[in-house]
């Protein structure tokens, strides 16, 4: 029966779909990299995507636009993620019920829009979401074709963003300022860095990606908007930052294994294998858990992490 | 008026000032809907209150949120947040029917036997999340919120495979026994004598924190440094307020798999996790409060649900507000700190002194 399953083609769609679903794993990953770097932990990521998802799929669906679609997804991420800001840096809250405090809000208010939108109808919108690359040539190609040429463009565009966030993080000044205000914010303050409004940044770009991937959900991979469409991957996305101690092409390899989990999940299921489809849907999660104790060891938080800075306290 | 009262008078004030915000922007956004506020409030307090048997069904909803909402509450008190409620009340409601339906005991010692083991199953669920802080560091938050996903595909597995029940094709398990339900109160209202567990557990929770395992909780809340001064052994009291987080959640599974739904099936956790968190954080983890808070949670939960029965106001207004609450009740907490800083760096210490006579 194995050696059913376990055919050239199954191992060619399994590797095609875990690229595609490591996607929206990676987007908000790449983006907390900033957010953690900067000494936030935003746990309000599976709310910004949904928030992203919800834009992206009104927006998409009322100009007919998937680009507008995807620049209402990163907007709207951006502007939900400036209430964590505000409630982190500002407020000085708590981090870790801020973020859960997101996280409702937004099931609640995307779901709103949703309905407010759309209304109740008997079968859910659709639109035509964006469609998988015609490369000439490499498309064509045997077994790699298929791997890595038929994505959509978001995909290709999440993986190019590897390279440019550590670019970015690693090389550029406002990388150092980032980094500098996670590790000792009063140090980063007393060169006259402004901790405040570099943590606002990071929380905001952490925002525009964690939109991006929400939109990805529903514009690019689903075609249409539920309620549980992120069920999970914002909080995967934290994980993934955790197991990757904060570095880009780890945290790219991180969300290539949930994406394999997912995608293996899914082609057992397609291929009608003995185990009950509610236990395969348990993979990625049991995957977090487990990737979370590997971590364990080896992770290295920003000294700063989860601190709240204040001029006035010592 | 002494200056305790008077904190925390201030306290509950500004609580029930954010509630009404909350309740305020809830407002605008029916008003968006095209729908008026004044119907859809009216509509959720004739839910509520509209007649005898709608006065017993928030009750009958006070008992699961009620009880989650101390559960967390305990392991927020040592900054712990088990977000997972849901997932160890699933583990409790399965256990519970799986004793009730397939252990071959007399039915006594089945009761007992359920009880204990639906409590256990909670405790455990988040007693795992304990081990893995401990043992590997992995964030309480993360841990939890996936345990509730796997236990929400496990109990969906067990209702679509080996639980089924055989007479029918619903995902759903087999009816527990008749004499294991929770006996009804009044007439066939759906009000169960769980009810006094409550009762209990609202007494035993009045006087827990002045126990020596609440005390440690308290210890661990005020940060590893303080804890481990005191004496405290952290990691095993961090899995201890876990355990017993968990414990409250299991115990909720078997009150509504006995007392309510005689079986289990998809979706019995509803958004529980959500509201105990909620609940907990506007009641500010003070047992009164925590009441106060699941009391008002009882009202917007069952009145919302009639009132998009009612009129066009969707449900998930509800769920906007609960959210709502949630971000300005941490704002205003965060807020009422920040002040507390300023004063005190401001105000020198004598002066500090000679104020509070």
């Amino acid at each position: 029966m194995l050696s059913n399953i376990f055919t050239l083609s199954f191992l060619v769609s399994l590797l095609a779909g875990t690229i595609r679903l490591a996607t929206p794993i990676l987007l908000p990953a790449l983006g907390q990299l900033y957010t953690q770097r900067a000494g936030i932990l935003n746990l309000g990521v599976e709310g910004t995507m949904l928030m992203g998802a919800i834009s992206a799929f009104s927006i998409a669906c009322a100009s007919g636009s998937l680009w507008l679609g995807l620049l209402g997804g990163i907007l709207g991420g951006m502007l939900f993620s400036c209430i964590m800001a505000w409630l982190s840096v500002t407020m000085r809250a708590n981090q870790v019920i801020a973020g859960i405090g997101m996280n409702i809000l937004a099931s609640g208010l995307a779901a709103y829009i949703y309905r407010l939108i759309f209304g109740i109808r008997a079968l859910p919108a659709k639109i035509t979401s964006f469609q998988a690359l015609q490369f000439p040539v490499l498309t064509d190609l045997p077994i790699v074709g298929t791997i890595f040429f038929s994505h959509n463009v978001l995909v290709y565009v999440t993986f190019a963003l590897v390279p440019i966030t550590w670019f970015i993080l690693e090389k550029t000044t406002f990388g150092l300022k980032i980094k500098a205000v996670g590790e000792h914010p009063r140090a980063a303050d007393s060169k006259g860095i402004s901790v405040g409004g570099i943590r606002y940044a990071a929380v905001i770009i952490g925002g525009a990606y964690a939109g991006a991937g929400g939109a990805f959900m529903t514009i690019a991979y689903l075609n249409t908007f539920t309620e549980n469409v992120i069920s999970g991957f914002g909080y995967i996305a934290v994980s993934v930052v955790v197991f990757s101690r904060f570095q880009p092409l780890r945290a790219m390899f991180g969300a290539l294994l949930f994406g394999c989990a997912s995608a293996l999940q899914l082609r057992l299921q397609a291929q009608g294998v003995a185990i009950p489809s509610q236990l395969l849907l348990m993979l990625p999660y049991i995957m977090t858990i487990l990737a979370l104790i590997a971590a364990s060891k080896k992770a290295e938080f920003p000294s700063a992490y989860a601190q709240p800075y204040s001029r006035m306290e010592r | 008026m002494n200056r305790r009262t008077g904190a925390a008078l201030q306290q509950v004030l500004g609580t029930v000032g954010m509630v009404l915000i909350a309740l305020i922007l809830g407002g605008v956004l029916v008003l968006l809907s095209e729908n008026s506020p004044g119907e859809a409030y009216a509509a959720i307090l004739r839910g509520a209150f509209g007649s005898p048997q709608k006065i017993t069904e928030l009750f009958v909803k006070l008992i699961p949120i009620l009880l989650l909402a101390f559960g967390v509450s305990i392991a927020y008190k040592a900054q712990l947040w088990n977000i997972g409620a849901g997932g160890q009340f699933i583990m409790g409601s399965i256990v519970t029917a799986a004793v009730a339906i397939y252990v071959p005991l007399p039915i006594p010692l089945r009761i007992v036997l359920s009880f204990v083991c639906a409590v256990a199953a909670g405790s455990l669920w988040a007693g795992l999340a304990g081990v893995l802080k401990n043992r590997f560091n992995a964030n309480e938050v993360i841990t939890t919120l996936m345990l509730t996903y796997i236990a929400d595909y496990f109990l969906m597995y067990l209702v679509n495979g080996p639980m089924q029940d055989p007479e029918s094709d619903l995902s759903q398990s087999a009816l527990i026994p008749d004499e294991m339900r929770l006996v009804r109160l009044i007439g066939n209202y759906r009000l169960h004598s769980g009810i006094f567990i409550l009762i209990i557990v609202i007494i035993l929770m009045i006087f827990f924190w002045r126990t020596t395992v609440g005390y440690r909780i308290d210890l661990i809340g005020q940060g590893e440094k303080v804890a481990t001064y005191a004496g405290v052994n952290v990691k095993r009291t961090v899995l201890q307020t876990l355990m017993i987080s968990g414990a409250f959640a299991g115990l909720a599974g078997w009150i509504e798999t006995c007392g309510i739904q005689y079986r289990i099936l998809t979706g019995i956790a509803a958004d529980y996790g959500n509201i105990a968190t909620i609940i907990a954080l506007l009641g500010s983890l003070n047992v009164y409060g925590i009441i106060a808070a699941a009391c008002f949670f009882s009202i917007l939960l069952c009145g919302g649900a009639s009132m998009q029965r009612m009129t066009e106001v969707p449900y998930s207004v509800v769920n906007v507000i609960q959210g709502l609450i949630i971000i300005l009740v941490i704002a205003r907490t965060a807020f009422s700190e920040k002040l507390g800083t300023i004063f005190k760096s401001k105000a020198p210490v004598n002066a500090a002194g000679k104020e509070g006579k």
